[in-house]
C-alpha cells in the first residue's frame, strides 16, 4: 500500500478566485459508479482478507470476554473501590466520542454547504454507527447484571414497581446515546438507498440483485422522490446537528453533575464535544488514508479532503489544549482545596504518565499540522491520527480514573490496575469496530455516489459557465 | 389517459402503455427538455436521474412537499410525550396511580423542568427524525418493488449515469405518438413506450407456505414462554442467572469450617457486651426476686446467674462494648442480639413454679406511655391468639376452632381470675411471656424485656377494664363516659327502630 500522493492528484492549492476541484482526473458519472461499485464487486484484496481475519478474531475475543464477565461477575475487571468506573466507562466515552465526527461531517458540514464532505461522509457515518455499537456495549455490560439492562427503559413494570429516575444524568445518557444511535442509523441508511439502488441495478447475480433490491426499497430516481428525499435529508441533518452536540454534552453530565473533584465543572460539555470531534476526525483519517489507497479511490477522496480534516484536527486540538489549561486556571482561581489537589494530582500524582501522554498526543502532536507539508502527506497524518486516538483514550482515562482514585475520603484512595479482561475488552472493541467497518467496505457503497455525482455536475456546470464567461470578453 | 384518444397498437401484444420515456446524457439538456415539457402542458411528467438535479423541481413544476410539517408534528408529539412521561412518572400525579415513583434526588423538586430538558430534547429529535424518515418514504410510496419503469433493461442505468424523462399515460395531454415526437424533438435518445407491468401480483404459493411455516415455527418459543408464565409449578424456580438469590452467608445453626469449633453462630467475645444488652438487673430479666431466690434455692440462683455470666461477670467497667469493632457484624444489631437471649432465659424457666419468689410489682416505671407501648406490643404479638380484648378469642384461635384442629390448646382468657395479680404475680406473667407456657412459645427473641414488662402492665390494665364499674373511673371522666353510653344507646335504639320501620314497610309493600 502506498501512502504517497499519486501524480496529478494534488488539489490542495489555495489560489484565490479559483475553486479547487473536489473530484479529480478525467472522472465522469460512470467512472464514479465504476470506482465505487468495483470495491464491492471484485473479489476481496489480500489486505482486506488479512485485516478482516485479524478483526474477526479480536471481535470474537471481545465476545468471549463478555461471556466470561457475565458468567463470573464484574470482579473480573480491575474496578475496585473507590474506582467503580474503570475501563468500561473510559472505553464507552472514547467510542461515543469517535462517533461524533461522522455526524459532524454528514450533518453540520452539510448544513454549512461544505461540499468537500460528499465523498467522505458515508464512511464517516458508518464509522459513527460502528463506534456507537462499540460504545453501547460497555455500559450494557457495566451495569453488572447485563441481562437486566432493559430496566433502563421506562416501561410499566409491575414487578419492579418503580420507574427510571428522570432527574439523573445516567438516565439522560441512556436516552441520548440510544437516540443518537437510532438517528445516525436512519441518516446513514437513508443516505445509502440511492447507492444501494445502483448496486441493485448493476447486479448480475439474482440473489444479490434481490438482496440489494430489498434494501433499496424500490428506489427509481424519480425527481419527485429526489425532491422529498433531499428535503428529508436536510431535515435529518438539521436534527442530527444539535443532537450530536447534545450527546457528548450529556455524556459529560455523567461526570459534571456529580461532586467528585475534577469532575464537578461547567467546562465539561464544550470540552467534551470538542474532544469528541477531535478524536472522531482522527479516526476518520486513520480509516481513510489506508482505505483510499487499498480501494483506489484517491480521485474521490482527495488530498484536499484529508487536508481539510487535518485543519479541523488542528483547531479542535487547540480547543482541547485550551480546555486543559482552563481547568488548571479554574482550580487555582476557584480556591477549592479539593479541586486544586485534584489537578495537581493529575499532572504530578501517581498517574502523571497518563496525563503527560495525553498532553503529548493531544496538545503537542497536532501542531505539526501548521505545516502544509504535513497536512498533505498521508503517512504523516496517519501517524498523527494514531497519536490523537491514543491521546483521547488517555484523556478519558485521566478524567475517570485519577478523579475517582483520589476522592474526598483519603482512607479509600487506591491505585487502579487493569486486569487482562480489561485489556482484552479494549482490544476486542477495536476488533468489533474494524470487523463491522471492513464488512461495510465490502458490502455497501463506501462513497456516496449520488452526492459525488451531483458535486461533479456542479463543477462541470461551473467550468462551463467560466468558459462561456471568458468567451464573452 | 383520455378515452377519446385511440390507443395505437405499437406493440405486438395487448399490454397497456404506462407512458413514454426518453434518455438524456447530460443535466443541461434534461433541464431544457423538462421546461419544454412543462410548457407544453404536461403535469404528470417525471424525470429519473442518478442524483438530485438542481432546479428540476421548477423545470417540471413539482410542488413543494409537506414533509416539514410532518416532521414538526412528530417533533412536537415527542416533546409532549417526553414531558408528560417525566411529569407523570417522577412527579406526584395520578396519571399512573400506584406505580409512580416519587423519589427525592439531589433535593430537586419532583417536577423539575431543567432536569427534564435532556430527555425532552432527545425524544423531540427522535420522533421528528422518525417522522421525517418514515414520512418521506410514505409520501414517496416506497418501498414498492414492482415498477413498470424497471421492465426496461436500459432503465438500470438510471442509477449510474443516464437521465430519463418520462411522460405518464395518465396525463390528460398524453397521446403516445405525440409524446414520442415531443421527446424526440427535445433531443431524447431511445424514445420508447413503457408498458404496464402485468406480471402476476399473486405471491407464489410455495413462498406463502414457506413464510407461514417460518412464522409458525418462530412463534413456538414465545408461546412456550407464555405458557410457562401462566403454568403453576411446585418445583423450584429455574435460575438462568442466580441474581444473588443464593447468599454464601450462613444461616443459624449451620456449621462452618472457618472456626475451630465448627459453629457458624459465634458466641460473644468474653468481656464484651452486645448492643441493647446494657441492663444487668437479673430481676428485670427473669421476673424473679434473685436475692430471695438465693436464700431459698441457692443452686438455682447460682445457675441463673451463671447463665448470664458471660455478660454479667465483668460488671460495669467492661461496659466498653461500644468498641464493638471486633464483634461479628451481625451481632452488633440490637434486634439480632435479642435472638440468642432465650438460651439463657429458657433454662431459667422455673421447673417447680410454686416456691419461686416472683416479683409482685412491675419494675417498669408505669406511665401512659408505657401502657401505650404495651398495648401496641400486645396487639402485635399477643392479640392474634388472645384477642384484642384478651378474652382468648383471637383470629388464630377462631380459625383453629373452625377447622377443629385436634392439637390446638386454646389460649388463656386473660380475664380468668386465676390470672389476676394476686394469684399470678407480675413476675410470673413476665416469665410466661418470656419463656412460653404449654403450646405458647417464648417471645424473648421477638420482644425486648422492657416491652414485655410493658405488656404485663397492659394486661393488668385490660383485666381491670373488663371488670370495672363506674366507681373505678375518676370523677372527672364519669360524665364523659355516661354521655358516651347514652349516645351509644341512642344509636342502638335508632338503629333498631329503623330496622323495625323497614320490616314494617317491607311487609306492607307485600
Amino acid at each position: 500500500m502506498s501512502l504517497a500522493i499519486p501524480n496529478g492528484l494534488d488539489n490542495s492549492n489555495d489560489r484565490p478566485g479559483q475553486r479547487a476541484p473536489l473530484v479529480l482526473g478525467d472522472t465522469n458519472y460512470h467512472s464514479i459508479t465504476e470506482a465505487v461499485c468495483k470495491i464491492a464487486e471484485q473479489p476481496p484484496s489480500r489486505a482486506w482478507v488479512i485485516g478482516f481475519l485479524v478483526s474477526v478474531h479480536l471481535a470474537t475475543m471481545l465476545g468471549l470476554c463478555i461471556a466470561y464477565l457475565i458468567y463470573t461477575g464484574v470482579g473480573v475487571w480491575g474496578n475496585r473501590a473507590p474506582i467503580f468506573w474503570g475501563w468500561p466507562i473510559v472505553n464507552f466515552v472514547f467510542w461515543v466520542g469517535i462517533g461524533h465526527a461522522g455526524t459532524l461531517i454528514s450533518a453540520i458540514l452539510y448544513l454549512f454547504r461544505q461540499e468537500w464532505r460528499t465523498s467522505i461522509n458515508r464512511t464517516a457515518e458508518a464509522m459513527t454507527i460502528f463506534a456507537v455499537v462499540c460504545a453501547g456495549t460497555f455500559p450494557g455490560i457495566h451495569v453488572g447484571r447485563a441481562w437486566l439492562a432493559f430496566w433502563l427503559a421506562p416501561y410499566p413494570s409491575l414487578n419492579l414497581w418503580m420507574w427510571p429516575q428522570f432527574r439523573s444524568p445516567l438516565l439522560w445518557d441512556v436516552f441520548a446515546v440510544s437516540t443518537y444511535a437510532t438517528v445516525s442509523l436512519l441518516f446513514w441508511y437513508m443516505g445509502m438507498v440511492p447507492d444501494l439502488a445502483t448496486f441493485r441495478d448493476r447486479s448480475k447475480n439474482p440473489f444479490r440483485r434481490a438482496a440489494y433490491g430489498v434494501l433499496a426499497l424500490g428506489w427509481s430516481g424519480s425527481s419527485r422522490h429526489w425532491m422529498r428525499y433531499e428535503k428529508a435529508y436536510a431535515l435529518l441533518a438539521a436534527f442530527a446537528a444539535p443532537l450530536v452536540l447534545s450527546v457528548h454534552t450529556i455524556v459529560s453530565f455523567d461526570f459534571a453533575v456529580s461532586q467528585v473533584p475534577g469532575w464537578h465543572t461547567t467546562i465539561f460539555p464544550p470540552y467534551f464535544v470538542a474532544g469528541a470531534i477531535f478524536s472522531g476526525f482522527a479516526m476518520v483519517i486513520t480509516l481513510m488514508v489506508p482505505a483510499r489507497s487499498i480501494f483506489n479511490i484517491e480521485k474521490l477522496i482527495t488530498i484536499r479532503h484529508l487536508e481539510n480534516m487535518c485543519k479541523i484536527i488542528l483547531t479542535t486540538g487547540l480547543i482541547v489544549g485550551l480546555a486543559y489549561g482552563t481547568e488548571f486556571f479554574i482550580a487555582w482561581f476557584g480556591q477549592v482545596p479539593e479541586e486544586k489537589f485534584a489537578f495537581v494530582n493529575r499532572a504530578f500524582g501517581p498517574y502523571w504518565w497518563a496525563y503527560w501522554t495525553m498532553i503529548a498526543c493531544n496538545v503537542i502532536s497536532p501542531n505539526i499540522f501548521w505545516s502544509k507539508k504535513a497536512r498533505t502527506t498521508p503517512w504523516i497524518m496517519f501517524v498523527v491520527s494514531i497519536f490523537v486516538n491514543i491521546g483521547m483514550w488517555f484523556e478519558r482515562f485521566v478524567i475517570t480514573i485519577t478523579s475517582l482514585s483520589r476522592d474526598y475520603l483519603p482512607s479509600a484512595w487506591a491505585y487502579f490496575s487493569p486486569t487482562w479482561v480489561d485489556w482484552c475488552m479494549l482490544i476486542g472493541s477495536f476488533g468489533l469496530f474494524f470487523t463491522l467497518f471492513l464488512l461495510f467496505c465490502r458490502l455497501m457503497p463506501i462513497v456516496n455516489m449520488a452526492e459525488t455525482k451531483a458535486t461533479l455536475a456542479k463543477e462541470l456546470h461551473m467550468a462551463h459557465a467560466d468558459h462561456s464567461h471568458e468567451g464573452d470578453h | 389517459m383520455t378515452e377519446s384518444q385511440p390507443k395505437p397498437q405499437t406493440v405486438a401484444d395487448d399490454k397497456k402503455v404506462h407512458g413514454v420515456v426518453a434518455e438524456f446524457t447530460d443535466v443541461d439538456s434534461l433541464l431544457a427538455a423538462c421546461r419544454r415539457v412543462r410548457d407544453a402542458g404536461y403535469t404528470k411528467a417525471d424525470a429519473f436521474t442518478p442524483f438530485p438535479v438542481h432546479g428540476i423541481d421548477t423545470a417540471l413544476g413539482i410542488k413543494p412537499t409537506i414533509l416539514p410539517w410532518i416532521a414538526l408534528a412528530a417533533g412536537l408529539s415527542g416533546t409532549t410525550i417526553a414531558l408528560l412521561m417525566q411529569i407523570s412518572l417522577n412527579g406526584q400525579t395520578d396519571l399512573f396511580e400506584g406505580i409512580q415513583y416519587p423519589y427525592i434526588i439531589s433535593g430537586k423538586p419532583f417536577i423539575s423542568l431543567p432536569a427534564f430538558i435532556p430527555v425532552t430534547f432527545e425524544l423531540t429529535i427522535l420522533l421528528a427524525s422518525f417522522g421525517t424518515f418514515f414520512g418521506m418514504w410514505a409520501l414517496n410510496g416506497l418501498p414498492r418493488f414492482s415498477n413498470p419503469m424497471f421492465t426496461s433493461p436500459r432503465f438500470d442505468r438510471v442509477t449510474d449515469d443516464t437521465f430519463f424523462l418520462f411522460l405518464d399515460a395518465k396525463d390528460s395531454r398524453f397521446d403516445e405518438a405525440g409524446a414520442k415526437a415531443l421527446l424526440g424533438e427535445l433531443g431524447g435518445e431511445y424514445v420508447e413506450p413503457v408498458l404496464e407491468d402485468d406480471s402476476s401480483k399473486v405471491i407464489p404459493k410455495g413462498l406463502l407456505i414457506a413464510l407461514a411455516t417460518v412464522i409458525c415455527l418462530s412463534s413456538i418459543p414465545a408461546l412456550a414462554v407464555l405458557r410457562m408464565r401462566v403454568t403453576k409449578s411446585s418445583s423450584p424456580r429455574f435460575h438462568i442467572f442466580p441474581d444473588m438469590d443464593f447468599s454464601p452467608s450462613k444461616d443459624a445453626q449451620q456449621t462452618t469450617t472457618l472456626f475451630a469449633d465448627g459453629r457458624a453462630m459465634r458466641p460473644d467475645v468474653p468481656g464484651t457486651v452486645r448492643r441493647g444488652e446494657m441492663d444487668w438487673d437479673l430481676n428485670f430479666k427473669t421476673g424473679i426476686d434473685m436475692d430471695k431466690l438465693a436464700s431459698i434455692d441457692p443452686p438455682r440462683a447460682a445457675q441463673l446467674v451463671a447463665m448470664q455470666s458471660d455478660v454479667a461477670v465483668d460488671g460495669e467497667d467492661e461496659v466498653v462494648s461500644e468498641a464493638g469493632a471486633d464483634e461479628p457484624a451481625e451481632e452488633q444489631d440490637g434486634e439480632a442480639a435479642e435472638a440468642s437471649e432465650p438460651t439463657a432465659e429458657t433454662s431459667a424457666a422455673p421447673v417447680t413454679a410454686d416456691n419461686t419468689p416472683w416479683l409482685s410489682e412491675n419494675p417498669l416505671e408505669l406511665s401512659e406511655e408505657a401502657l401505650a407501648r404495651g398495648q401496641q406490643q400486645f396487639n402485635i404479638y399477643c392479640s392474634v391468639c388472645h384477642g384484642m380484648n384478651g378474652r382468648g378469642n383471637g383470629l388464630v384461635n377462631r380459625r383453629a376452632q373452625k377447622i377443629l384442629a385436634t392439637t390446638w390448646t386454646p389460649p388463656s382468657n386473660m380475664h380468668d381470675p386465676t390470672l389476676y395479680s394476686d394469684v399470678y404475680p407480675d413476675g410470673k406473667l413476665f416469665s410466661t411471656i418470656t419463656n412460653g407456657v404449654r403450646k405458647m412459645p417464648g417471645y424473648a427473641s421477638q420482644i425486648k424485656a422492657k416491652d414485655r414488662w410493658a405488656i404485663v402492665a397492659y394486661v393488668r390494665a385490660l383485666q381491670v377494664s373488663q371488670n370495672a364499674s363506674l366507681e373505678d373511673v375518676p370523677e372527672s371522666e364519669r360524665t364523659k363516659i355516661e354521655r358516651e353510653q347514652a349516645e351509644v344507646q341512642a344509636q342502638l335504639k335508632a338503629a333498631a327502630e329503623a330496622e323495625a320501620a323497614k320490616a314494617a314497610e317491607a311487609a306492607s309493600a307485600e
